[in-house]
């Protein structure tokens, strides 16, 4: 399609002028992740941000930009800015705090560190990671440097479906940035949400844009979400079943002959036991459990076989589900034997850029096999690890330590932007840790929800206060690197996350490892790929973008090849061949195939807790206004959304005397929230649906903070955290259905 | 005719993320609560063949403003070199008979309780916000005349409307 947008002739009342009094600095948003960020413009008036807007020459978001970024004046601004180091001065849980100089904030840290290294072994040490963002290499060097393999990685979020793909396909991104939309004659979005994560950096303007030349889009989630409701067909699944849709439309596939005999010969191994294992997920066996009617299963089956080319943008839903790495080996399975894999409109696999790459931060290279062992809950199995971020525990079992003291217990864990109170499941059990944890240290640019049990709290820079790091599109494909400017000057005592680590690292005698301390030569260091200092990339504003290479498909050679990064480099695929049959699975006690695996209640797995718990309820991570437990403090995104919520279909919500914007109660066999039910025509009426991480308060607006545990808005005390159900043996991931019960609450107010 | 400025929307593009509602707070400052322009929605049908539709509503700058015609103190005004509708604000009695005349709802008043609007962003002399950053490139600005025109592979029209609103549409 073809516009005269972007030469649109400007008037004179047009003219795009700056105040004479106003600056602009350009930087880069990081309010989202995991990505580079959107190169912004900021507006500067005596000294203070007044504005944004989208930076044209980002390669990223080419001059767009979503509601997070344009309420960002109000984040930096925000009265819940941490001033200050802080130390508790009053029992854990009580948040009572005095204020410390810097030096005594990382002394105390540093002697509490190496006192327990003495006592316990570096790896009762901890880091739990936020959402991604570049300073996570930097505390995984100073986990590496410390003697520590404990880098706590979320299990719930991407790094489980990089698992699968890379296993099968070897591809880790294949389902996440794979998808060849401008190509596509079908666009399948799988339990993902183009329009509320990263709505500007393209996927979709490149979906629109593929509707409107005829690509067919087909949605696959369990309400109608925007993007769902552009949808040529929607297919409104029952939360956790993705995984069973997935066998039944292999099923379809391969008992109607739909699938690419020719790529299955040449590239695929196991086609032939995955023939006779497929046959009882038929399309009359999967909807009971999708909820979905086998006739419009062998639709969307027949309609991705025979598409011609179709790709598969699949989302964090096959992250949240205990049968995650076997939804995700379907879904590639089906990308790969229906000839999408790596070509035209399929699934493919991106070129590199002709950028170097910088240096890297952590210090993979001094990984030993000993370190993996000592993992105090391993993230996947010690035998497939390193994976493509390293060497990980899983969050939740690594605050489950600290109770269990199995393998052994964690003794300090350091919480950088992130809020194991809301955003992990178990709440209560993870409050319960939090309390017998010996040393807790969080570090943030806001009060968080887990600062009342913290022992010494750092606060650290938002991204518009400091001149630092540089950055590159995550994943090795982007082409664009730029160096951080200073916006404003800080507004309380700060470093940034990255002088924090050097700091430490200084502190600790690990100055060898970090730069002495010198953040200038900490980048320069990393830079010296690109044959220049951070003072010359600073010469580009808006950084250096590199050409891209030409696409090149059905790389089969190149990438089914590829080696994987455990120790001993071995392929992700022995056979060098697509794993449907997946040898490596077996040899480690794992099944080959995959197979349907119920989420720890649900109607046809616990069909006798129905009576009391009639409804499935779930939840999203990210809203157009919010993600994770961030940004309820922000007036602007806060009226979107003042409330915590429940979407529920009318005739649900009827049945129940419940009306529209009413109080309710929502309780599940682990626990209760109180949340507003709003009515939503587009849910399935047996389905409800949440959003997690709600906690905070807004002062802006005076609208109130929610309790943590029962009787609070937090979502995550109503999962199950049983052990033998509760999570993907193979990816740890934890799920995010269960079963419940609503009922109007009393006190509607 | 005078030259006359408006919007450019396409709802088959709209995916209600909100950032037009956001750039526009974010940029111009507006207080909580105002909104100078908002995504609206509507659903239709019975699940599960639904369908939900959304609109992008700022002030329509209508060629007869009927919130003008019934402002008592002359505070409402369209301006004829570009047809922009804005409001003196030290005029403005905040009777809000304008909100009632409005058929769009537009108009908004915050905590001093005189009228506020979108004025194309000619306060600020730069483009509009809201249409520069939307991502789905659903919404649009320039003259009626060239936004008829600005994407030729479209079917467009001016929204009907008693008003003359002065948006175009895609069919």
């Amino acid at each position: 399609m073809s516009t005269k947008n972007d030469d649109f002739k400007e008037e004179i009342s047009f003219k795009q002028t700056m105040k004479p009094e106003e600056r602009m600095i350009p930087t880069f948003c990081s309010l989202c992740g995991p990505s580079m960020g959107c190169g912004l413009n900021c507006y500067v008036q005596d000294g203070r941000l007044v504005r944004v807007e989208g930076m044209k020459e980002s390669p990223i978001n080419k001059g767009k930009l979503c509601l997070k970024a344009f309420a960002s004046m109000q984040w930096l601004y925000s009265p819940q800015r941490l001033k200050y180091p802080l130390k508790r001065v009053g029992k854990k849980g009580e948040g009572k705090f005095e204020r410390v100089t810097w030096d005594e904030a990382l002394d105390l840290i540093a002697d509490k560190l190496k006192e327990q290294k003495e006592k316990y072994g570096p790896e009762s040490l901890a880091i739990l990671s936020p959402q991604a963002r570049t300073y996570k290499s930097y505390f995984i060097r100073f986990l590496t440097a410390h003697g520590s393999p404990n880098y706590c990685h979320s299990g719930i979020c991407a790094i489980q479906r990089a698992f699968g793909f890379a296993y099968t396909v070897a591809a880790p991104m294949l389902g996440m940035a794979g998808a060849d939309y401008e190509h596509a004659d079908l666009i399948v979005v799988w339990g993902a949400n183009p329009v509320y994560a990263g709505a500007p950096t393209g996927n979709l303007k490149k979906i629109l844009d593929a509707k409107e030349r005829g690509a067919k889009l087909v949605v696959i989630k369990p309400e109608m979400q925007p993007d769902a409701a552009k949808a040529d067909m929607w297919l409104p699944i029952r939360p956790g079943t993705d995984g069973a849709l997935a066998l039944a439309m292999l099923n379809v596939i391969i008992n109607e002959h739909l699938y690419d005999a020719e790529f299955v010969s040449r590239w695929c191994y196991g086609f032939d036991k995955l023939v006779p294992h497929i046959q009882k997920y038929t399309p009359e066996w999967a909807e009971p459990i999708t909820g979905l009617p086998a006739e419009q299963i062998r639709e969307v089956a027949r309609l991705y076989g025979t598409a011609g080319s179709a790709c598969i943008l699949a989302g964090n839903a096959f992250d949240q589900v205990v049968d995650s790495n076997n939804a995700i080996r379907a879904v590639a399975i089906l990308i790969a034997i229906s000839g999408n894999l790596d070509r035209p409109g399929g699934n493919i696999v991106p070129m590199e850029s002709s950028m170097p790459m910088p240096k890297p931060v952590t210090l993979h290279k001094r990984y030993t096999q000993e370190f993996i062992d000592k993992l105090v809950g391993p993230e996947m199995p010690r035998c497939f690890q390193p994976f493509i971020e390293g060497i990980s525990s899983a969050y939740y079992r690594c605050l489950d330590s600290v109770l269990t003291g199995e393998p052994y217990p964690i003794k300090t864990i350091i919480a950088p932007g992130t809020q194991p109170t809301v955003i992990t499941r178990g709440s209560r059990r993870i409050v319960e840790a939090l309390k017998k944890l010996e040393f807790f240290v969080v570090i943030d640019v806001m009060q968080t929800s887990s600062m009342p049990w913290a022992d010494v709290v750092i606060p650290v820079t938002t991204m518009y206060e400091c001149d630092h790091p540089f950055e590159v599109p995550m994943g090795g494909t982007g082409n664009w690197i730029m160096a951080r400017n200073k916006v404003i000057e800080p507004l309380g005592d700060y470093k940034s996350d990255y002088e924090f680590w050097l700091d430490l690292g200084v502190k600790m005698g690990y100055g060898e490892d970090f730069w002495h301390g010198n953040i200038e030569e900490c980048m320069n260091y990393q830079l010296e790929n690109f044959g220049m200092t951070m003072d010359e990339l600073r010469k580009y504003p808006t950084g250096i973008i590199y050409e891209p290479k030409p696409m090149v498909y059905e790389k089969y050679d190149e990438f089914l090849t590829a080696p994987s990064p455990r120790l001993s480099g071995a392929p992700y695929l022995p056979q060098g061949k697509v794993a449907i049959y997946n040898t490596s699975f077996e040899e480690n006690g794992f099944n080959p195939l995959p197979e349907w695996v119920e989420p720890p209640e649900s109607p046809t797995g616990t069909p006798e807790l129905l009576g009391k718990y009639p409804l499935v309820l779930f939840d999203s991570h990210t809203s157009e206004a919010y993600n994770h437990g961030w940004l309820r403090n922000v007036p602007y995104l806060r009226e979107i959304q003042p409330e915590p919520w429940i979407h529920i279909h009318p005739d649900t919500a009827r049945q129940r005397g419940i009306n529209d914007g009413d109080w309710v109660i929502v309780e599940s066999p682990h626990g209760w929230i109180k949340v507003k039910a709003l009515y939503f025509p587009g849910i399935r009426p047996d389905t409800i649906m949440s959003l997690h991480g709600w906690w905070q308060g807004c002062s802006e607006l005076g609208l109130p903070g929610y309790p943590l545990l029962d009787g609070g808005a937090n979502v995550n005390v109503l999962y199950s955290i049983d052990p033998d159900k509760a999570f993907d043996p193979v990816v740890t991931a934890m799920p995010k259905q269960t079963l419940v019960e609503v009922r109007k609450a009393e006190n509607n107010g | 005719m005078a030259k006359q400025y408006g919007f450019y929307y396409d709802a088959g593009r709209c995916i209600q993320c909100r950032t037009c509602e956001l750039a526009c707070k974010g940029t111009r400052g507006l207080e909580p609560g105002v909104k100078w322009r908002r995504v609206v929605e509507t659903w239709d049908g019975e699940y599960p063949d639904v369908t939900r539709t959304f609109f992008s509503l700022a002030c329509m700058h209508c060629d007869k403003p009927a919130c003008a015609a019934v402002c008592p103190t002359g505070a409402i005004t369209k301006r004829a070199e570009d047809g922009i509708v804005v409001v003196d604000r030290d005029k403005c009695n905040g009777c809000q008979d304008c909100l009632a005349a409005c058929p769009f709802g537009v108009p908004q008043f915050g905590v001093d309780g005189i009228m506020q609007k979108c004025d194309f962003c000619i306060e600020t002399d730069r483009k509009p916000a809201c249409a520069v950053s939307c991502p789905a490139e659903a919404l649009r600005y320039g003259t009626i005349d060239e936004l008829l025109e600005m994407v030729p592979d479209k079917n467009t029209q001016r929204m009907d409307g008693a008003t003359g609103p002065s948006i175009i549409i895609v069919k």
